[in-house]
């Protein structure tokens, strides 16, 4: 190998390597910068810039030629990706497509991939609610997994550092189960959302109907004018990359704030085969990485490596990071590496229509958070017959209807001149799974990608407290809507594999103890300090929050630690 | 001027060779390109007439024709259908011009505009319809009527749509009428 000249060494050594330009690679890599941290981010997909890359963002809907809809030999081709509700015409282009990285699933699982930079923080739904104890102390209270080694306090701080920057909207409920943040004047419920917020709270003790907590810059701070993002303008176009800079992504913030520096190094078309463990130092040394491009393996060094590859492929990295002291993955002497793998249950859905004098209102112009209904359930004690609990998402909507019956003059007349429709109202489960050995990813002994990286075998599954909660939720809601004077109540399963939540999670836990956890309270692997993980693969549970939040203040934590270990000279 | 005929005889040629096997001599061909539909200029007249029979052309504001809203069907057809739809469609588009035979004794494109609308009626509503002219009808008055809501006439022009509101009011007063 053409490696062994010390002036290509010295160009291929920084101080600190990020795997992952996502959410939680973002964030690792403009906090180790701006402290003056050189620091390698490698992405495996192509390079997107801010604005010039979003080359779908200013189109109206008549300008896509199949109108946003997907054309069959794409769906055909990419049954997997195209399950998801946010894979359209205007959109595909940032989302991975199943041939160019596919796995092998012993049980059915729809991996959702965004494999460029920015990765899918470009694509996300942008809701972000804090933990609270109540989360942190909930697999201690009931048993299940390990304790997770940090309580609220320990990220609180760095929740509130992530939030300024990101710029989330919200409103200070005062909930102990929803800790409230640094916050962005929130948007309104609509005049039906607040019927049903002021109905359900006169009516259930400990349920609220609140404003969305989202990552939308409402009204911009300084700190966001800085780094050139601006105001949301209500597009509601979100996922082809927003020009304004109105919602948060690594493309829009972190990352040019990180190159802003002039301490970073982005690397793209970079897939990470293996983090390089070197016995004698006994540390991670580097990672060797493929050249998508010229299929070339380039070896790079570097005091600290965080991994942020997003949680499965996190998962892959460090189970193909084999040494002779890590024959099973690295930092995996308590062979649970890729297992108590688990996701958020989204498997249910309940409509109905409200008819009433509030039919004197609809909306004008668009909210792009919605409502959210926090965890009521099992909130302080174990109350029903299933562990743990669901949060919902929730809305009320009216848009325009034509009657198309008719052929001829009649159908254009209606078409032109549309009615306003009844309130609709909605709301889907974003509930608690249980994480469990028996759900895991492993390699596949013997097929390997296009880059000679072994296949992911995928094993993860419902269970019976997933299907409990189902029920709950359907007969909750239900109740719920009729006391809100609802009609037409319709409850449906979405039926939908895991991973279409695109909250997998865990595989690489934290936990207190080695024998029982591969990271410690810092996101370090216990058993190779200069290795920390702060994606979704760390999740020791999974709450019912949507987790990117969590994901960003970790990666921020971690690397304001990893600054500090570095500069006393302990990594 | 020799050049240009000596240039138009290899085009032909070539295109000859190319096309032999699938071509059936003199058929002229779709306007726009189609990948899976073999649809000619007939059946493309054929369908606007159709398409401006769903979506007529009124004082002031455009039809299906002038919009192309049966190239866009066409369009939809070809890349966003199965095999089966496709198949059905350009049968049942054949079908219409046979039922125009048969009830009125002239092809569809000569058939008054209220003979083609009763036609097209019967099709949609007539339980004992040809299926394929039913499919095919249902799936060009969907696509049509995509075309149409989704124009630059109804989104811009009749301001349907707005790309940046900048604004988010939930409690807005319904007009009254």
């Amino acid at each position: 190998m053409p490696q062994l000249n010390t002036d290509s060494i010295k160009e291929r050594t920084f101080d600190a390597i990020v795997i992952g330009s996502g959410i939680s690679g973002g964030w690792s890599a403009k906090e180790l910068t701006e402290q003056g941290i050189k620091t390698l981010l490698l992405e495996r997909g192509r390079d997107v810039k801010h604005i010039k890359d979003y080359p779908t963002t200013n189109k109206l809907p008549y300008e896509f030629e199949h109108r946003g809809e997907v054309p069959l030999e794409i769906r055909e081709k990419a049954p997997i990706v195209s399950r998801c509700y946010a894979f359209r015409e205007d959109t595909m282009h940032f989302f991975l497509k199943d041939k160019e990285h596919e796995y092998i699933q012993e049980k059915p699982f729809d991996w959702i991939r965004g494999y460029q930079v920015g990765g899918k923080s470009l694509i996300w739904a942008r809701q972000t609610q804090r933990w609270s104890d109540l989360d942190f102390e909930g697999p201690k209270r009931d048993g299940f997994v390990v304790d997770w080694p940090i309580r609220y306090a320990d990220i609180a701080p760095w929740y509130s550092h992530v939030e300024k920057f990101a710029g989330i909207c919200g409103n200070k409920d005062g909930l102990k189960e929803l800790p409230d943040g640094e916050f962005l004047p929130s948007y309104p419920l609509n005049a039906v959302e607040d019927h049903f917020r002021q109905q359900v709270s006169k009516k259930y003790k400990g349920r609220y109907v609140i404003r969305a907590r989202a990552a939308h810059i409402s009204k911009p701070e300084p700190i966001h004018l800085e780094q050139g993002r601006g105001q949301c303008q209500n597009r509601t176009l979100c996922q082809r990359g927003c020009p304004f800079g109105g919602y948060f992504s690594s493309n829009a913030s972190t990352i040019p704030w990180a190159m802003k520096t002039g301490n970073l190094t982005l690397r793209p078309f970079s897939v990470v085969h293996s983090i390089i463990y070197d016995e004698q130092k006994g540390r991670a040394t580097g990672v060797r990485v493929i050249d998508t491009n010229t299929k070339e393996e380039i070896e790079y060094f570097a005091k600290v490596i965080f991994v942020n590859a997003s949680a499965i492929n996190t998962n892959l990295i460090l189970l193909n990071s084999t040494s002779r002291r890590f024959p099973n993955g690295l930092g995996n002497d308590c062979s649970l590496l890729g297992k108590y793998v688990a996701f958020h249950h989204y498997g249910g859905r309940v409509s109905a229509k409200y008819e009433g004098e509030l039919d004197k209102f609809r909306t004008d112009g668009r909210n792009p958070a919605g409502c959210y209904i926090p965890r009521f359930r099992n909130v302080y004690k174990q109350e029903t017959n299933f562990l743990r609990g669901y949060a919902a998402g929730f809305s009320a909507s009216r848009g325009f209807y034509s009657d198309t019956a008719p052929i001829g003059e009649q159908l254009k007349e209606n078409l032109i001149n549309r009615k306003l429709s009844g309130w609709n109202i909605g709301s889907h489960m974003m509930g608690e799974t249980i994480p469990k050995k028996s759900n895991y990813v492993k390699l596949d002994p013997d097929k390997k990608d296009e880059w000679g990286v072994p296949l992911l075998r995928v094993n993860v599954d419902f269970d019976d407290n997933d299907e409990k909660m189902l029920q709950d939720y359907f007969d909750q809601f239900s109740e719920m809507y009729a006391e809100a004077g609802f009609t037409d109540i319709k409850t449906s399963r979405t039926n939908n594999p895991p991973g279409l939540d695109i909250h997998e999670m865990g595989g690489v836990r934290m936990g207190h103890d080695p024998k029982t956890s591969l990271l410690n309270k810092w996101n370090q692997l216990h058993a190779c300090k200069n290795v920390f993980v702060t994606d979704g693969a760390c999740m020791t549970s999974t709450s019912t929050q949507n987790p990117s939040l969590t994901y960003m203040a970790f990666s921020a934590r971690s690397a304001n630690y990893a600054i500090d270990q570095m500069k006393k000279g302990n990594l | 001027m020799q050049r240009r005929t000596v240039i138009k005889n290899i085009v032909i040629m070539a295109g000859g060779i190319a096309l032999l096997p699938s071509c059936s001599g003199d058929r002229k061909k779709a306007s726009i390109l189609l990948k899976n539909l073999n649809t000619s200029a007939e059946q493309e007249a054929l369908l606007a007439e159709i398409a401006e029979t769903i979506l007529p052309e009124t004082g002031g504001s455009p039809g299906a024709k002038s919009m192309n809203l049966h190239l866009f069907t066409m369009k939809m057809v070809d890349d966003c259908h199965t095999a089966e739809e496709q198949k059905l469609f350009t049968k049942g588009l054949n079908k219409i011009d046979q039922i125009a035979e048969d009830k009125y004794g002239v092809s569809f494109a000569k058939c008054t505009p209220e003979q083609r609308k009763e036609l097209l009626v019967q099709v949609a509503e007539d339980k004992s319809a040809p299926k394929e002219a039913a499919t095919f009808l249902k799936i060009t008055k969907q696509r049509v009527i995509q075309g149409f809501t989704n124009s630059k006439y109804v989104m811009t022009d009749l301001k349907q749509y707005e790309m940046v509101p900048g604004r988010y009011n939930g409690y807005f007063p319904v007009e009254k009428n």
